[in-house]
């Protein structure tokens, strides 16, 4: 493959490699040309996800270790150049020319290009190979090329480029041999490493890397696309026919009548393995929470730690962890239909509604992942490449109505309306839940469009929606990303939840009695800060007790129903409530309970999604401005069904 | 910087939002203004390219089209932006390969 005469002339640069534990090699590409599937093919398991330092991008990094040492690889965010134009490139940028604070440059590169598509995924060599690095250019989807027709010379390839060359398929771990080759070679100093020569086009790529651009954009590219198409030519390219089995499913996919009516069994699949299959997984995994619990309890002597331990940490947590199974369940379906191609169709399919109130295409599927939590909603925006499009969609994913409120929605309905029948066959029940997410996605589109009328007010940016191939989702490719998605998950919700719950639990401690006992509710810290906002929370039809409630509920709203429990002093574990139901009949009039039910709807009561809203959009401006704005929804939305029921 | 100065300018040139389904042409001309451009050029969207209209999206959506073999769907509004003219017109004025 490699060839002698080119390799002699260029000098073969393995860089130091000797002041560090492993060398590391950087996967670059466009999205969408199996870059990921080869570093899970590469990597395992043995993978690690991080942030680049001070921004939202997520470094993956996994270490692969041959017979002659380990290397350790990182996935770089897919691109399509080195323009520093979005955060995904700009990182991508600064890391490939070391610039990347406390991280420092990889020594060799392994572009990834799909093969069906050479002639355009060639446009990014360009610049990569310009860095001087040395590269190993990789061409995925090798059956896919040769099933659709499509061939290539990979040894003229390589001669023209003058870097080695492979076709493989990703998920084949024999075809992956080339690349361990070059992963081998970094100890080694095999000729496969050397650094890339200079290729014609490269001042052009070389105006991308300095801030006073040369040429105009335009022209770089024209340039690009033309130099990509003599480099097919010279290496004998035969583009593959369209895939077939796409067009076909397309016809039905992005028909017009069709089309909308698999959108829509679409999300209502997911809608329905989210609510109804992941129900008896999500009772598992809390039955399996509290019996840990109960069991750790029994082991431990009655004292203050214990207490901490069951009634903050335990309860804090599980009240998280019990998310986790319709999350995932969430994320599986995510995975498929991204890895199948699907999800771009849907994108084009609900790019018209979304433009009308303010939104995008690409919106479209965080919005839908916030039905379960907003948290992973919130990171899923990342997707979103306009930026103003993005602060947008993530701005109104918490008024989707996510499964954490179900349980509040579900004591409050069971406690006030009555079970009769509305119309027909839909129960009063059925239509109030239903109401109360129906008002949830009506703020999310009145708020979309007001923002983007007012703060996000701008040109609308060009929609650029690339199609891939359909293709059979691969079962390593999404293990690893719900392991991944898991992992991620945890550690953020679960910091805060257990730094919250920890701070309640030591507000309903103290003060404490003359021998040491916790107070009784309303004498504690917690029931003084309620007492303090009873007058604001009074004309809502609320008083200390809701107060309360509301209080502990901005930790995360589900809480509210366990705080309730506690201070009506009744066991809220059993299914339905019915202790509690009685208790807050008592205390709430239909209005107030209404009330309660709207503001649950509006209000931001919910750590993780500020947390994660702070990471995502840089700073404490747009947490800050999204909980004023719902809270003073909620408030008013709450006073208004006060006062007319 | 946003538009290519093309020298044949021609009055039978066309948006490609008025391109019929799979009329093959090819990009002459792209006016959209500074860093909006680049998503379209790094997508392989660059004067001398053929666009083919395939699939009309449901309600009035973005259209499917084939670049270069393989499929990019675009807004109406974008679409308006590129100025293109039929393959077999172009092969004379630009290197429509």
């Amino acid at each position: 493959m490699s060839n002698g005469a080119q390799a002699a002339s260029i000098s073969p640069t393995l860089p130091g490699t000797a002041d560090q534990a492993h060398p590391r090699v950087a996967l670059v590409g466009p999205p969408n040309s199996g870059k990921s599937t080869l570093f899970n093919g590469l990597t395992g398991l043995r993978q690690k996800v991080a942030n680049y330092p001070g921004v939202t991008v997520e470094r993956r990094s996994g270490v692969v270790t041959e017979s002659v040492g380990s290397v350790e690889v990182i996935d770089l965010p897919g691109v399509h150049s080195l323009a520093p134009r979005s955060l995904d490139q700009k990182v991508t940028r600064d890391f490939l020319m070391g610039r990347m604070e406390g991280d420092r440059q990889p020594d060799a590169v392994i572009l990834v290009l799909d093969g069906t598509r050479l002639k355009t995924h060639l446009m990014v060599a360009d610049p990569v190979l310009g860095l001087g690095l040395p590269t190993l250019v990789v061409l995925t989807m090798a059956d896919e090329l040769k099933r659709r027709g499509g061939a290539l010379d990979i040894g003229l390839l390589s001669a023209e480029l003058g870097v080695e060359v492979a076709l493989v398929n990703a998920r084949d771990g024999a075809s992956l041999a080339p690349v361990r080759r070059f992963l081998r070679a970094l100890h080694t100093g095999g000729e496969e490493v050397r650094a890339c020569p200079a290729i014609s086009v490269a001042d052009a790529a070389a105006s991308e890397h300095s801030p006073g651009r040369t040429l105009p954009v335009i022209d770089i590219f024209a340039e690009r696309r033309k130099r990509a198409r003599e480099l097919g030519r010279s290496a004998a390219f035969r583009d593959p026919r369209p895939s077939g089995v796409t067009h076909r499913i397309d016809a039905v996919a992005l028909h017009r009548f069709w089309g909308p009516l698999v959108f829509v069994a679409t999300v209502a699949l997911v809608f329905e393995a989210i609510f109804t299959a992941a129900v008896p997984l999500m009772d598992g995994t809390e039955a399996l929470i509290a019996t840990s619990g109960e069991f750790v309890a029994r082991t431990l002597p009655e004292s203050w730690f214990r207490s901490l331990l069951i009634d903050g940490v335990w309860a804090g947590v599980g009240s998280v962890i019990v998310f986790l199974p319709q999350i995932l369940i969430l994320f599986a379906f995510i995975a498929i239909l991204e890895d199948s191609g699907y999800m771009a169709r849907a994108a084009v399919i609900a790019d018209r509604l979304m433009h009308r109130v303010g939104l995008q295409g690409r919106s479209f599927l965080p919005l839908l992942s916030a039905y379960a939590c907003a948290v992973p909603a919130v990171m899923a925006a990342r997707t979103v490449e306009d930026e103003r499009d993005r602060i947008a969609t993530i701005f109104v994913t918490p008024f989707m109505t996510c499964s954490a409120r179900l349980p509040v929605y579900a004591l409050l309905i069971a406690a006030f309306i009555p079970a009769g029948s509305l119309i027909g066959p839909l129960g009063m029940r059925s239509a109030v839940l239903m109401g109360l997410y129906a008002l949830g996605l009506l703020a999310a589109i009145v708020t979309a469009a007001l923002l983007k009328g007012t703060l996000l007010k701008g040109r609308p940016h060009p929609f650029v929606m690339e199609l891939p191939p359909y293709r059979m989702p691969g079962l390593r490719s999404i293990g690893t990303r719900l392991l991944d998605r898991t992992k991620v998950f945890l550690r953020r919700a679960g910091k805060i939840i257990l730094m919250v719950t920890v701070v309640l639990w030591v507000l309903t401690q103290f003060p404490a009695g003359p021998a040491g006992e916790p107070p009784e509710i309303g004498d504690s810290a917690l029931g003084r800060i309620g007492q303090v906002v009873e007058p604001a929370i009074e004309p809502l039809g609320f008083d200390w007790r809701v107060g309360i409630g509301l209080v502990t509920s901005l930790a995360a709203r589900e809480v509210i129903v366990r705080t309730l429990g506690t201070i009506y002093g009744v066991e809220a574990d059993d299914e339905q409530n019915f202790e509690l139901q009685a208790a807050l009949q008592q205390d709430l009039g239909l209005g107030s309970a209404v009330a309660l039910l709207i503001f649950f709807v509006f209000a931001l009561q919910c750590m993780s999604t500020v947390a994660v809203m702070r990471r995502e959009t840089g700073g404490w401006k747009w947490p800050a401005l999204q909980f004023s704005y719902m809270l003073a929804l909620a408030y008013a939305g709450a006073w208004v069904a006060n006062a007319l029921i | 910087m946003g538009s290519t100065r093309d020298p044949a300018s021609n009055p039978a040139d066309r948006t490609l939002a008025d391109v019929p389904l799979e009329e093959e042409v090819v990009v002459v001309r792209i006016d959209v203004a500074g860093e909006d451009i680049e998503p379209l050029l790094e997508r392989g969207i660059v004067p001398g390219c053929k666009v083919c209209p395939v699939r009309n999206s449901p309600a009035g959506g973005p259209t499917v089209y084939r670049v270069d073999g393989h499929l990019i769907a675009l807004r109406r509004e974008t679409a308006s932006c590129l100025c293109v003219r039929s393959a077999l017109e172009a092969a004379g004025v630009l290197d429509a390969n």
